[in-house]
């Protein structure tokens, strides 16, 4: 049975073609996806992303019981503060990607991806041993609307919010006299924000931010665009980009894992090795030399010799040529300029390893 | 759409033209792919046989294979499409079309294919 959220109706109600997605039926596209991609791109979009998680960490070990599960030194977190990070295996491979605020002392929010919120769970669950803490999954409560674009906290302020969060911050708010969260982060590579409010006021909001976004520009955006621009924004997506046999250091997401943290955490020893001695794979980005599109699980050959896989690919509707990220040996020779061939439909095709992200990110609030 | 193509159940049509058969593939497939943005055609010359794949066409999120509703040679492909895939997407262009083939088909090639009613009724 697949699961629906809260504003499924709405996106019936808006037309929208709808896709099973991590057990969720979401809406992939209300009219198409390179026009909701330039929507986002240009003036704000709004997206329902209830499907996603929350978890409630809190206890007076909620602390140290965290900074052993992520990389990240959570201690460095102030109130109302958020982190990008991943819980890992005892090996440094990647559980589920988060975002970890510290909403007061002993207190912190998590927002984790809906495909891995069993996981999750049940990692926290088998970590908790000897920590006073207390783990309550409220994903089923909230819903989460992401308001992204540039002109997303033009629209957020015009309905009365007039200090917003500052990047990767949170704070209580209040919408349309609704009593929600406003956290500054997203996952298209523009300026906006994400709004937690519980289940019951989230058709009301939907409905208040299309109206009074009307003059912004705003429209619904679905998973399709999701997708295409967090590429552009050279942003992981789980299950595709990090697995449970990826590290963070193998996926680009080094600058996560601090190299002075003293509390040892779940996959530390390898990490660090990592980190000092260098990996076997590493994630880059490329473009291709032609028309064609590189896609998730394609192989990456230099010299005739098998070196990888394409882990997202797709078109770059702002750029206008095709991209994608690929996992290849960390060979020497290849860097930023090299010209490497992605295999389709059995025929081999130029492409250029280029720096990531592939569209220059404008959320830095 | 045209009245008198017919259609196969993987959403391809074949329309009769001078001699000839324009192959194709209908505008519910094209709803269906939403913003095409890749196209590849075989080489003029090239033969098919009923249902093998014959083009391959992308949209944002995933490629798609053509298939030949009947045997045949290409003797034309439709370049626009290939150098502006978005053609496909826009109603008012009316070219849409993939390649034409010459067919020496017989008739228990043409047994599965649907007429535009039987096809309309298919997908709905």
């Amino acid at each position: 049975m697949t699961k629906q959220t809260f504003l499924h109706d709405k996106h019936i109600t808006l037309g929208a073609k709808m896709v099973d997605f991590a057990g969720w039926d979401m809406p992939v596209q209300y009219s198409s996806i390179i026009e909701e991609h330039k929507t986002v791109r240009e003036n704000v979009g709004l997206f329902d992303v209830s499907h996603m998680g929350e978890m409630i960490v809190v206890g007076e070990d909620a602390l140290p019981f965290l900074n052993k599960l992520v990389p990240q030194d959570i201690k460095k977190l102030v109130d109302l503060k958020a982190i990008y990070c991943q819980l890992t295996n005892k090996n440094g491979g990647i559980i589920d990607d988060l975002i970890i605020y510290k909403l007061e002392e002993s207190k912190y929010l998590i927002i984790a991806n809906a495909s891995r919120i069993d996981e999750d769970l049940n990692w926290m669950v088998r970590n908790k041993t000897g920590f006073n803490v207390e783990i309550i999954n409220e994903s089923h409560n909230y819903s989460l609307l992401a308001v992204q674009g540039p002109k997303a906290c033009e629209l957020i302020k015009s309905l009365g919010v007039e200090d917003l969060p500052t990047f990767f911050t949170i704070k209580r708010a209040t919408l349309f006299n609704i009593n929600l969260w406003i956290s500054r982060t997203g996952y298209t590579g523009e300026d906006g924000v994400e709004i937690l409010v519980k289940n019951e006021f989230s058709e009301y909001l939907w409905d208040k931010l299309l109206e009074s976004g009307k003059s912004f520009g705003i429209k619904p955006i679905g998973l399709g665009a999701r997708d295409t621009l967090r590429l552009e924004a050279a942003l992981h997506l789980y299950g595709n980009d990090l697995d449970e046999n990826t590290t963070p250091v193998e996926a680009g997401l080094a600058w996560s894992v601090p190299k002075n943290k003293n509390e040892d955490y779940n996959g530390k020893k390898e990490i660090m090795k990592q980190i000092e001695h260098g990996t076997q794979k590493k994630l880059i980005g490329i473009k291709m030399l032609d028309k064609n599109i590189a896609r998730h699980g394609y192989d990456v050959y230099y010299n005739g010799e098998k070196i990888g896989i394409i882990t997202s690919g797709g078109i770059s509707p702002v750029r206008g040529d095709n991209i994608a990220m690929a996992y290849i040996k960390n060979l020497d020779n290849l860097a930023v300029g090299s010209t490497i061939q992605v295999m389709i439909r059995e025929k081999l095709h130029n492409a250029e390893i280029v720096k990531r992200p592939f569209v220059k990110k404008n959320n830095k609030g | 759409m045209n009245e008198s193509m017919l259609c196969t159940k993987t959403h391809e049509y074949l329309l009769e033209q001078d001699g000839k058969y324009e192959v194709g593939i209908t505008d519910y497939a094209i709803e269906q792919l939403g913003d095409i943005v890749f196209v590849e055609l075989p080489e003029v010359g090239t033969e098919f046989s009923k249902n093998e794949a014959f083009a391959t066409i992308e949209s944002v999120k995933a490629a798609s294979e053509i298939y030949m509703p009947i045997s045949g040679k290409v003797v034309e492909i439709n370049e626009q499409i290939v150098n502006s895939p978005e053609l496909l997407n826009d109603e008012t262009y009316e070219d849409k079309w993939f390649v034409k083939i010459e067919s020496k088909a017989d008739q228990i090639e043409f047994a599965d294919l649907l007429d535009y009613s039987d096809y309309k009724e298919e997908i709905e």
